[in-house]
């Protein structure tokens, strides 16, 4: 118990020295701003905030990349109730009734309750990732080379079944992210592979350019195809507090949404977006006026702005524990991580007990400070909602471009982004879901270097990930998630010749 | 199944065929000591296999297809008049590549988001100038100065 208070002494140390300090207010405040406008997440401002965190310690880092992502939750209600536009796929919910009720003149409560929301789903969120991710830590140690081949297998499969639109589609992109993190040279063999005599892919595709240029540049384009001028919710915001009526409505939403959003999370996919979407239908079923529901219930924002804000927190159990990501976004700080030189994995928190109990207390500090943000400087954010997507798109475009070029002060990082910006901008246009791709090209070296290791292992036998419980079970899950869609569709068949 | 979906399959089955050819050429190894082309072969044959899924009709393939792909077989997805923009900033962006070294970061900057900038607004000068300006020299603080980037500096070599 006295190396939990040591720990937590440790981070609180980090998390309050004037540099984390000033960059967990960088991080929030960017990830509320990011959250706000749409057509921009924090998957592309992730990546295009890359190369500014080089030349900080990896634990300032990830603080200020952790704020972006959980600073996001929050922004992105605002739009969705102020101008029926979610800001976050995770705050497409919230649209429902956050919007209605602005137009009932409660814009204040909505987002009141949706700030409160998330800070009490996000304080919760931290204290139990606090006090499960060290124990479980242990358990990630037993993961051995063919449990972490499965366990990628298993997550890139959930993550093509999560993926919006054709789970088939999502499965191309997940091959073709591993087969895009092959270019370079074999670490085991020093083989050059796929780089087709180009001497600046001999390291492989950089991925900060790959991220920029698909989510940072190709979102660009595709927004540049529509007329963004939003209309801008007019009426003056007032008594943002919400009453005690409001209050007892929404108190077990909020609880609710917290432990099923922290859960959800910790599954690989999007588990911040499913938990919104499961926390309103569970609030619609426990509800004694379900017949009112997207007509402006105030359980209807409070519910899913609390489960998305507490996946933020549980996605980081996966990264921590295994250096696993489970959505894009932590796979962003994967790269991250990496790229500072940290390898993630079950022995990152004993390693680096700085970055994990520092980023912990950084984010108690952050929800505060997002709390603050959000209430009293509501009118600051209704301003940046105004400003037009015309003068925004040159701005993230040159974000991008700098980034890409500075982190090796090299033209050929910016033609790779370029060249991603397009593929990126064709993907979209074609829906194809670029998630899947980024996790497989973050996980495609883990997986390489994990099944070759099996295979050493074994001498040469396959069934190394069968006779292995762990892996085992992996594979089983993975089976039954990429055969459901036929025996569901089977079974609907059956029921419906039957009937 | 709309011809575009077909097309996109052709596309992947051919991208798995030629990455099992390049992962052949690399040596595949056994499974006791996997070769550097043995995953890149995996991963191209199963690229093969989705491709010929999303070609072909099957069991997976309609089941697995979520109600925005069947939405999306109807609707139009290259409107032409649209694309103008894209295609204006991708071309913006190629210069932006060719001249970033003779030109330098600041001044190569500064042309390319004044054309950006002038995309919106393509009647007016002083707006998207003042705009463009400011956001070069703003961003050559913040990053090169404040932060120590390297951007080529090009012609105007005192910056």
């Amino acid at each position: 118990m006295s190396g939990f208070f040591e720990n937590l002494s440790l981070g609180y140390q980090v998390a309050f020295s004037a540099a984390n300090l000033l960059y967990c207010f960088i991080g929030v405040f960017i990830g509320t701003l990011i959250g706000v406008l749409p057509g921009i997440g924090p998957v592309g401002t992730i990546s295009m905030l890359l190369p500014v965190t080089f030349g900080m310690s990896p634990a300032s880092a990830i603080i200020m990349l952790a704020g972006i992502f959980y600073g996001a939750q929050y922004g992105g209600s605002t739009t969705s109730i102020l101008v029926n536009i979610p800001g976050e796929v995770t705050s497409v919910v919230t649209c429902l009734d956050g919007y209605q009720m602005a137009r009932q003149g409660r814009a204040g409560p909505a987002l009141g309750i949706a700030a409160f929301g998330s800070f009490i789903a996000g304080t919760i969120g931290t204290i139990i990732l606090m006090f499960v991710a060290q124990p479980l830590s242990g358990v990630g140690i037993k993961f051995g080379p063919p449990e972490y081949f499965s366990l990628i297998v298993l997550a890139l499969t959930l993550l093509s079944y999560l993926a919006r639109g054709s789970m088939v589609k999502a499965i191309i992109m997940a091959i073709l992210g591993i087969g895009l993190s092959q270019i370079g040279i074999d670490v085991v063999t020093g083989r050059v592979r796929f780089t087709f005599g180009i001497i600046d892919l001999e390291d492989g595709l950089g991925l900060a350019p790959v991220f920029m240029g698909l989510f940072g540049v190709g979102e660009v384009l595709v927004n540049l195809e529509e007329s963004l001028n939003i209309e801008v919710f007019k009426a003056k915001i007032k008594g943002l507090l919400p009453n005690l009526r409001d209050w007892m409505d929404s108190i077990g939403a909020i609880i609710r949404g917290t432990f099923l959003g922290f859960f959800l999370g910790v599954l690989p996919g999007g588990g911040a977006i499913i938990s919104t979407f499961v926390s309103y239908a569970l609030e619609k079923k426990l509800s004694k006026r379900p017949e009112k529901f997207g007509t402006g219930v105030i359980e209807g924002v409070a519910g899913p702005e609390s489960a998305n804000n507490a996946a933020s927190s549980g996605a980081f159990i996966p990264l921590f524990i295994l250096g696993l990501p489970s959505n894009a976004i932590t796979a962003l700080l994967l790269g991250a991580l990496i790229i500072h030189g940290v390898h993630p994995g079950p022995f990152l928190i004993n390693n680096h007990p700085e970055i994990f109990w520092g980023t912990i207390m950084s984010m108690y500090i952050g929800n505060v400070m997002l709390l603050i943000l959000n209430l009293p400087l509501i009118g600051l954010w209704v301003k940046v909602l105004k400003v037009p997507y015309k003068i925004l798109f040159p701005i993230l475009l040159l974000l991008c471009i700098i980034g890409s070029y500075s982190i090796n002060s090299s033209k050929f990082d910016v033609f790779i982004m370029f060249v991603f910006g397009i593929i990126g901008y064709l993907f979209k246009k074609l829906d194809y879901e670029p998630a899947p791709l980024v996790m497989a090209f973050v996980l495609g070296p883990i997986l390489e270097s994990s099944l070759r290791q099996s295979l050493l292992i074994s001498g040469g036998s396959m069934l190394i990930f069968l006779t292995k419980p762990i892996s085992f079970s992996c594979l089983i899950v993975a089976l039954f998630v990429l055969l459901s869609p036929i025996v569901l569709q089977r079974s609907r068949r059956i029921r419906a010749k039957i009937s | 199944m709309s011809k575009r979906v077909r097309l996109d399959g052709l596309v992947w089955l051919i991208l798995g065929i030629l990455m099992c050819i390049g992962a052949i050429q690399l040596k595949l190894g056994d499974f006791h000591t996997p070769g550097p082309g043995f995953l890149p072969f995996l991963s191209g044959v199963l690229l093969g296999i989705f491709g010929l899924i999303l070609t072909f009709p099957t069991p997976l393939k309609r089941s697995a297809e979520g109600e925005e792909a069947k939405n999306e077989r109807s609707s139009v997805i290259w409107n032409w008049k649209k694309l103008i923009n894209p295609f204006l900033t991708l071309l913006i962006l190629f210069i932006y590549l060719l001249i970033l070294e003779p030109l330098g970061f600041i001044l190569t900057t500064f042309i390319c988001l004044l054309f950006l900038f002038k995309l919106s607004e393509p009647k007016r000068w002083l707006r998207p100038f003042i705009l463009s300006a400011s956001t070069s020299i703003l961003s050559y603080l913040v990053f090169s100065v404040w932060l120590q980037c390297q951007f080529p500096r090009g012609l105007i070599k005192f910056w």
